[in-house]
């Protein structure tokens, strides 16, 4: 589904990724982590378009995408929930989900998808009418995971849904993920903390100074000690 | 107190222009952040349009709002396409200023081509519908004045649906609000912007038919209305539709009270020193908003 080859990518002068090379097959969970300001936002910002990587190339679905624009690439089914959710502040909750419904394809079955999206997060249900900036942390992250779950979606990426909330709402968050995963949704996953992600069923990659160090499943990293010394607490 | 009435309804026809003109400011400076000042052109371009139909066609100013329209809004995608585009995202350069100076430069070319093709003599567009309408005794307004605020008024709820109900409407607000969210949710950006020039544009040109047969169509027609959308801009704060219509109104009924009460020649001059006060007391504008989210 998704594929990058070598690549690189650079704030100005500052290099962040030096050579990523990461497959996520179909239907496949693959989660990276790594400590902050490694390169993690980077990663998803690059393959689904933000940025413009400096080289290398990125695959998807069976085209290459690097130097598409992120709307395209959204249009093709790349669904990214980013860091720090990026909310229409100033819009309804209700019209920020249909906003995520955008694709021509998937506009017409808005409505039904927007009963789905409240199903699940029962809370933006409830505040369907109120302003986006007026939302909790928890609810404006669930309000970023419903968005994304407003497309059809051919991959879902998200970037680091514990950042920033309380421990009992990132188990909540979890929960919501873990069931999203089990609806057979290909998914590319960042998160800082193992902590959060070793319940879930997926591939782990450890990405540090910009490349991939390690590769291996939950199981086969926690029985390394040196990476649990390095990656486990907080 | 009838002199006061009367000031008031004028107040609040002038409002309404300056609100339609104000609007597309507002749109255009909530999505792409910068000033277009080639609006005042499509107010020369409306004037135009509509005054062709008439002459050559006999065709109403009716007909010519909507002709203005349909040409206003593929001019305003031209200049975004030719004057606007090419700056987005050029490194080492303040998109904001020198999209301000390349559609000021368009105005310019506007006004010029105008004088070539039609010469400086003022051309004469008839009002909508001739007469006037006796609202109270020893007030009226003219027939033409209501249908100007009237259409002014129509267009502005259209717009408000426009951005609140339909997919593209509801794209032009999360471009302006959260950009990179926007392209993520798969809006294409340059389409947007495309739209926001157009529907501003068009905008500007129904405004610049309203206003063709009160004053006269001239290759300048456009630079008084841009300085008054200048004026509510910067009064309002371009934060939000909402804010800018209010404050368009507020001008309009200040102008209206400055001109009853000291005379027309003082409208600008006591405009300037009102605005002077606003901006001291709230430099963003009345309701201007200092953080990024807008519209």
């Amino acid at each position: 589904m998704l594929e990058t080859r070598d690549l690189h990518a650079a704030y100005g002068q500052t290099r962040v990724l030096e050579g990523i090379d990461l497959t996520v097959g179909d239907g496949e969970v693959v989660i990276v982590i790594g400590p902050n300001g490694h390169g993690k936002t980077t990663l998803l910002r690059t393959i689904s378009g933000l940025m413009a990587p400096t080289s290398g190339e990125v695959w998807f679905a069976g085209a290459r995408v690097d130097g598409r624009s992120p709307d395209l690439i959204a249009t093709d089914g790349l669904v990214h929930i980013p860091q720090g959710d990026l909310p229409f502040g100033d819009m309804t909750v209700e019209e920020n989900l249909v906003l995520g419904a955008f694709p021509a394809s998937d506009w017409r079955g808005r409505g039904q998808r927007l009963e789905h999206v409240y199903g699940i997060f029962p809370v933006l249900g409830e505040r369907r009418g109120q302003r986006a900036r007026t939302l909790s942390g928890g609810e404006r992250r669930m309000l970023a995971l419903g968005r994304g779950l407003m497309r059809e979606a051919r991959m879902l990426m998200i970037d680091e849904p514990s950042l920033g909330l309380a421990p009992v709402i990132v188990n909540e968050v979890y929960r919501h993920i873990g069931t999203i995963m089990r609806s057979g949704v290909t998914m590319l996953l960042v998160e800082e903390n193992f902590s959060h992600v070793h319940d879930l069923d997926a591939r782990i990659l450890l990405l540090e100074s910009g490349r991939i160090v390690r590769e291996g499943t939950v199981a086969e990293l926690e029985a390394d000690e040196a990476v649990m010394a390095t990656y486990l607490g907080t | 107190m009838r002199s006061f009435f009367q000031a008031v309804v004028s107040g609040l026809v002038t409002g309404s222009l300056y609100a339609l003109m104000t609007v597309g400011m507002t749109l255009i400076y909530g999505t792409l952040r910068t000033l277009n000042m080639a609006l005042g052109a499509m107010v020369l371009v409306g004037g135009y349009v509509s005054w062709m139909l008439f002459s050559g066609l006999g065709w109403g100013p009716l007909a010519g709002l909507v002709g203005a329209a349909a040409v206003t809004f593929a001019f305003g995608v031209v200049i975004q396409q030719v004057a606007v585009r090419p700056l987005i995202g050029k490194t080492g350069v303040d998109f904001e200023m020198t999209a301000f100076i390349s559609t000021f430069a368009v105005a310019i070319v506007f006004a010029n081509v105008a004088l070539e093709i039609y010469g400086a003599r003022n051309k004469a567009v008839p009002p909508v519908v001739e007469g006037r309408l006796h609202l109270i005794e020893g007030v009226s307004v003219s027939w033409h004045q209501v249908v100007m605020a009237g259409v002014a008024i129509v267009m502005l709820v259209a717009l408000g649906i426009f951005l609140s109900k339909t997919r593209y409407g509801l794209g032009i607000s999360a471009v302006a609000q959260q950009l990179d969210a926007a392209r993520l949710m798969g809006i294409p950006v340059q389409r947007v912007y495309n739209l926001t020039m157009g529907v501003s544009s068009a905008l500007a040109g129904i405004a610049g038919v309203l206003l063709a047969s009160v004053f006269f169509v001239s290759p300048n027609a456009g630079d008084l209305p841009l300085l008054k959308a200048l004026i509510v801009a910067i009064f309002g704060g371009l934060g939000s539709v909402r804010g800018t219509i209010v404050a368009a109104y507020i001008i309009g009924l200040l102008e209206a009270m400055i001109s009853l009460y000291f005379g027309v020649k003082w409208s600008l001059p006591v405009l300037f020193v009102v605005i002077m006060i606003v901006l001291l007391i709230r430099p963003t504008g009345l309701f201007g908003k200092p953080e990024e989210a807008r519209l």
